[in-house]
């Protein structure tokens, strides 16, 4: 039972990351941006988060670090893109790699480490316990004592459902997607649609990031985010954007992480390592599959 | 072509001015800072011969992604190519062993068949599968970095050695080095001539280009789009694991861990700022091992940590191609109003018309 | 005494690098009216009327409405100070329902910025039932039809107060039938106050709709006159500068052999809905057979069967006698020439150079272009003949180095011809291939296109515009949903009796 308990919370805690970044790319996906600095969004978060909880020794600094180091990024993708019209497969690329080496940068000048920073100074983000829940056998584990990004991230997935289809921004939003003229001439810029897709999804990142390395783990390494913003890309692209079907996707990488985790006794960890990619392949391929099968129907 | 090289020249020199604030702001000496790093990269023959050398993957690997990129193919999986060729020539190194004149070749070939092999596992699955290539070779990219580094963890596993690494190849496929000079040099300089051959002189190259340029004409026009997909993915995987190759043959002579992750992105980022041009990825691709061979000398002589460079590489990226955009744009501000002028200066112009008004008028 | 609205002064825009779009033009709007701005293709009106509207920026030039200076730095602003414009090409959002596009940009909201449906969807019902639009708030703009989106269009800007209305050429993507109506609802329009502006080059209807005309040609403004003392032939020579004769050219002549053979096509698509039936054709040599029909009755993919870019469910293709139902595109392009509509995406490739552009088809059927085998590029002869094209179709440019793009339309029109036609195959297929061009370059390539039938070559010629299909073609086959309901010789039938089939489909 543990054993079980302890695979679905692995697979919670590895889904919430690509679940925030997802979100937020989702919201750039109807906005029509290709927006593909998650991953670099996500990794600047990582490190700015350990930066604010150790400095201020604060774990909400650092979330608000974290969301500002995303910000940051989500900033230059919006001065490139948005502003200077440079392509934005090349702004993202090239974002990516910017938040690669501005990190590890960082890193060195700032913690005078090569490679990871770990330190008891470090404040993680808290665990909640939810009284009476928590009390449930079974369920209580699994549902009361997240950690409160996860529980951010749920809370999340409702509100962007919520904001994409009954507000006056969604019907903005997913205008600027379909046909960005058509919003200009009815007298709303498409620009400043994009401008605020990206500064949310860049907030939705600051969190991603900020879980990963002050919630899943507390420490930075470099290039932590391991191709998670391309996952979260994926998993966008695979339910074309719909909030909810990203619920349900991130929680499928997660449970591929987590059965990696639990491999781990048969198999040598490099194959497990690769499961969430291999995963994403096999979900890309599925759902090939079905593109075919409905386009054969029509 | 004069327009290219100025839009460039300007670009590196804004970035190089904005790392050069950077290093202000943190209370270093830029001029000694670039100094000491070209410095480094450029100073004598042996420095400059150590650039050449670490300038060959990054070309390779830069080729690979502007000949997919020019043709239509986003292959964005060199860092695993590049990996799967390095793994497949320590094979090939290790269980084979022929006189350096057939070694050589062999090693190189295998290379190449391991980058393909990589490539060609994206390509079947666009085209029987419609998975699109930017995202699976990206996958492969992960899934090749953890398949290499299972295998010289286990299977190829050097016993004495305390971390990852493969046992050395056979010195018969080590690159000649003529002092300092490595002759991985000559081989990608080769296939560099070869590489701008095929683009621009040969039909199949001339298909390429116009096809990455509008594929719908080229269908239409006869251009065989799915086996040129087919040909150009396995020809940018032969080109990255060619790379991965190279640096086992001309370097550490084994399989290290970590062994890509200095060129992991380099020739994507290096096929961006060259705008996908074969001789521009020549010129970028050398530029940047300067930087990166310099940014060792920086750091040793000045403190300024290497991975400064890294930032600067990304910010170059972006204000080349940033500026690419916006000059196009000045220029044609600068043409509207020569044509402007034009108007007022030319009377006759004005004049035609006028007669024109006064024609219809009867 | 009519007020005036809006006033444009000696506006000028440049398009770079050197085409000059509007030369120094100066129109009046006044309260009430409808005033149609015609042009040729490549005139200036819509270049005109999208910088009164704040889409494209002026040069030079002044605009003043209702008496003060303006400038509009886009839509929006032009919206909100009453001014609103329907687009050629329509510009709503099909995944939305009406209401939700017609309410785009002012929606009425409750808290937190939640639309509130209640009250949109009956102010929009409200407004539908005004102007008498017999719209349905709730359906999807995908599932309607073409006309009905115009009226939504039309209703957005209404639901924007707009008091100046400015369209684009709207009946282009209307069916006969529907025209009346829309007349109906801009005089309607007009009547409560609306100054309509209306751009085409349809003399006819502008004659019959308008209160004034203002006449464009080649960026200038040749005059504006009350449309009472005008006649079809005194704009049509304003719109052109001369005289324009559209009279049949064509030669009597011997037919030879069937070349192109089509027999029992269908294609259906989703399965259930079938784009062509039965299609049955045949083409001589030294024929030019053409294809009337209202656009979207299946000519696209009757183009797109011959071409091979689609299977048909069943039915055969045979050139001369050869079976060309299964082949490749490349076996096919060795029989059939192919001008498509679409210049920008089909016809070329825009930001290669024009010597490219030529070389695209011939660089893999004549041995010419290529040594070693068929591997290498021969430049010179690449060079040369592009040269040869230049010369022999007369193309206006810098250097055969240069970019496509930087031809003109009618240019880049006889580099695709000059292409196609050098092919020298026994069948041409040609899908409107004059679209958007002006006079001179329309009897160019009419001129070009009869050439060929001279030397024996078989034609298969699809246009939206009937009078050129009856100038060039000896048969005349008109495509109603799918089918072909009438095979006409062209000496025996008129325009009107085509335009009735085109309508109303065969005698079913």
């Amino acid at each position: 039972m543990n054993i079980m308990i302890g695979l679905i919370n692995g697979m919670i805690a590895a889904a919430t990351p690509i679940l925030l970044a997802a979100l937020g790319g989702t919201l750039t996906y109807y906005a029509g941006i290709f927006n593909i600095a998650m991953e670099g969004m996500m990794l600047s978060g990582a490190f700015f988060a350990v930066l604010g909880s150790y400095f201020f020794h604060s774990w909400i600094v650092g979330i608000l670090f974290g969301v500002l180091g995303a910000i940051l990024i989500a900033l230059i993708f919006i001065f490139f893109s948005i502003f200077l019209k440079v392509d934005e497969f090349v702004t993202g690329v090239g974002l990516n790699l910017f938040a690669v080496g501005l990190t590890t940068y960082l890193l060195r000048q700032i913690f005078n480490v090569k490679g990871a920073f770990t330190d008891p100074g470090i404040v993680p983000i808290p665990k909640i316990q939810i009284p009476m829940i928590q009390n449930i056998p079974v369920l209580g584990k699994i549902l009361s004592g997240q950690n409160l990004i996860v529980y951010i991230a749920l809370i999340a997935v409702i509100f962007i459902t919520w904001l994409v289809f009954k507000t006056r921004f969604g019907l903005r939003l997913r205008a600027a997607g379909y046909n960005s003229t058509c919003l200009d001439t009815s007298g709303v810029s498409s620009n400043l649609i994009r401008f605020h897709s990206l500064m949310l999804c860049g907030i939705l990142c600051g969190f991603a990031g900020s879980f990963l390395s002050l919630g899943y783990v507390t420490l930075f390494t470099e290039n932590m985010s391991a191709g998670r913003g391309w996952i979260s890309l994926a998993a966008v692209i695979l339910v074309s954007g719909n909030p909810l079907g990203i619920a349900l996707v991130s929680l499928l990488f997660g449970f591929a992480d987590g059965l990696g985790l639990f491999l781990q006794q048969s198999l040598p960890s490099q194959f497990t390592s690769m499961v969430p990619y291999v995963a994403t392949l096999i979900a890309l391929f599925i759902y090939s599959i079905r593109k075919k099968k409905k386009e054969a129907l029509i | 072509m004069k327009r290219n090289l100025f839009v460039n020249l300007a670009g590196v020199l804004i970035a190089m001015l904005l790392g050069a604030i950077v290093m202000l702001i943190q209370g270093y000496n830029p001029a000694e800072t670039y100094g000491a790093l070209f410095g480094y990269s450029l100073a004598n023959f042996y420095s400059f011969s150590t650039t050449l050398r670490n300038a060959v993957p990054l070309i390779l690997t830069g080729l690979s992604a502007s000949v997919a990129f020019a043709s239509g193919p986003v292959n964005l999986g060199q860092p695993g190519q590049f990996l799967i060729g390095a793994i497949f020539c320590v094979i090939g190194g290790l269980y084979v062993d022929l006189p350096p004149f057939l070694m050589i070749p062999f090693l190189l070939l295998l290379s190449m068949l391991g980058g393909a092999f990589w490539s060609g596992i994206a390509a079947l699955l666009k085209k029987f599968f419609r998975m699109d290539e930017f995202i699976t070779t990206l996958m492969l990219n992960m899934i090749a970095d953890y398949l290499t580094y299972w295998a010289i963890t286990y299977p190829l596993f050097e016993p004495r050695a305390n971390h990852p690494q493969t046992p050395l190849i056979t010195k018969n496929g080590f690159m000649p080095k003529w002092g300092n000079f490595n002759t991985n040099v000559i081989v990608m300089l080769l296939v560099f001539f070869v590489i701008w051959f095929i683009f621009n002189r040969t039909i199949a190259g001339y298909e390429w280009r116009i096809s990455g340029k509008n594929s719908l004409f080229a269908r239409i026009g006869g251009v065989k789009i799915e086996k040129n997909y087919l040909s150009v993915m396995l020809l940018t995987g032969a080109l990255a694991g060619l790379a991965g190759g190279l640096v086992i043959m001309s370097g550490p002579h084994r399989f290290i861990k970590g062994l890509g992750a200095n060129y992991a992105w380099d020739g994507i980022m290096i096929a961006m700022v060259a705008n996908n041009g074969i001789t521009a990825t020549l010129l970028y691709g050398l530029f940047f091992s300067i930087l990166q061979t310099g940014s060792l000398g920086m750091e040793l002589i000045t403190a300024v940590p290497s991975e400064l460079i890294t930032v600067l590489q990304a910010v170059i990226v972006l204000v080349v191609v940033a500026g690419r955009g916006y000059f196009e744009l000045m220029i044609a501000k600068i043409a509207t109003r020569r044509k402007l002028k034009d108007r007022d200066i030319h009377p006759q112009f004005i004049d035609q018309n006028a007669i024109n008004r006064e024609d219809t008028k009867l | 005494m009519m007020t005036d609205v809006i006033t444009m002064d000696h506006i000028v825009k440049v398009f770079p690098p050197n085409v000059v779009a509007l030369d120094d033009v100066s129109v009046t709007f006044r309260e009430g009216e409808i005033h149609a701005v015609v042009g040729e293709n490549g005139a200036g009106k819509t270049t005109l009327m999208k910088i009164l509207y704040g889409m494209q920026e002026a040069n030079s030039g002044n605009i003043f409405f209702k008496g003060n200076q303006v400038r509009f730095n886009k839509p929006g602003e032009a919206i909100s100070s009453g001014i609103g414009m329907v687009h050629q090409e329509i510009l709503l959002i099909p995944e939305y329902t009406i209401w939700e596009n017609v309410i785009l940009g002012v929606e009425p909201t409750g808290y937190f910025g939640k639309i509130d449906r209640q009250k949109s969807r009956q102010k929009v019902k409200q407004q539908i039932d005004e102007f008498q639009f017999h719209l349905d708030p709730d359906a999807r703009v995908e599932d309607i039809s073409v006309a009905a989106r115009q009226k939504v269009e039309i209703l957005k800007l209404l639901y924007r107060n707009v008091s100046f209305l400015i369209l684009d050429e709207p009946t282009s993507v209307l069916t006969p039938q529907e025209i009346p109506q829309l007349f109906d609802e801009l005089r309607r329009m007009r009547d409560n106050g609306r100054t309509i502006v209306y751009i085409s080059h349809h003399l006819e209807e502008v004659l019959e709709l308008s209160d004034r005309i203002t006449v464009l040609r080649k960026g200038s403004k040749i005059d504006t006159i009350e449309s009472s003392g005008a006649t079809k032939r005194s704009l049509s020579q304003m719109m052109v500068g001369r005289e324009v004769i559209f009279e049949s050219i064509r030669k009597q002549q011997k037919t030879g052999d069937v070349v192109f053979d089509m027999s029992g096509v269908d294609y259906s698509f989703p399965k259930n809905r079938p784009l062509l039936q039965s299609i049955q054709m045949q083409i001589r040599a030294g024929e030019i057979v053409g294809i009337a029909g209202v656009e979207g009755n299946g000519q696209l993919e009757l183009v797109n069967i011959i071409m091979g870019l689609i299977k048909p469910d069943h039915g055969k293709i045979e050139i001369q006698g050869d079976d060309f139902t299964h082949a490749s595109i490349l076996e096919r392009r060795k029989k059939i020439s192919f001008v498509s509509q679409d210049r920008a995406n089909m016809g070329s490739c825009l930001n290669a150079s024009i010597s490219e552009n030529i070389l695209m088809t011939h660089h893999r059927l004549n041995s010419r272009f290529s040594k070693w085998n068929g591997i290498v590029l021969e430049k010179a002869q690449i060079n040369k003949f592009s040269e040869e094209v230049r010369n022999s179709f007369d193309i206006q440019m810098d250097s055969t180095d240069a970019e496509m793009r930087s031809l003109s339309g009618g240019n880049q029109q006889k580099t695709i011809l000059g292409r196609e036609l050098s092919l020298d195959t026994p069948f041409l297929l040609l899908d409107q291939p004059t679209r958007g061009l002006d006079v001179g370059s329309i009897e160019y390539v009419h001129e070009h296109i009869l050439q060929m039938k001279d030397e024996g070559h078989a034609i298969l010629l699809l246009s939206a515009d009937l009078e050129e299909l009856f100038r060039l073609s000896d048969r005349i086959l008109v495509l109603h949903r799918g089918q072909i309901v009438a095979n006409l010789e062209t000496e025996h039938t008129s325009i009107e009796e085509v335009g009735i089939l085109m309508l109303e489909g065969g005698a079913q």
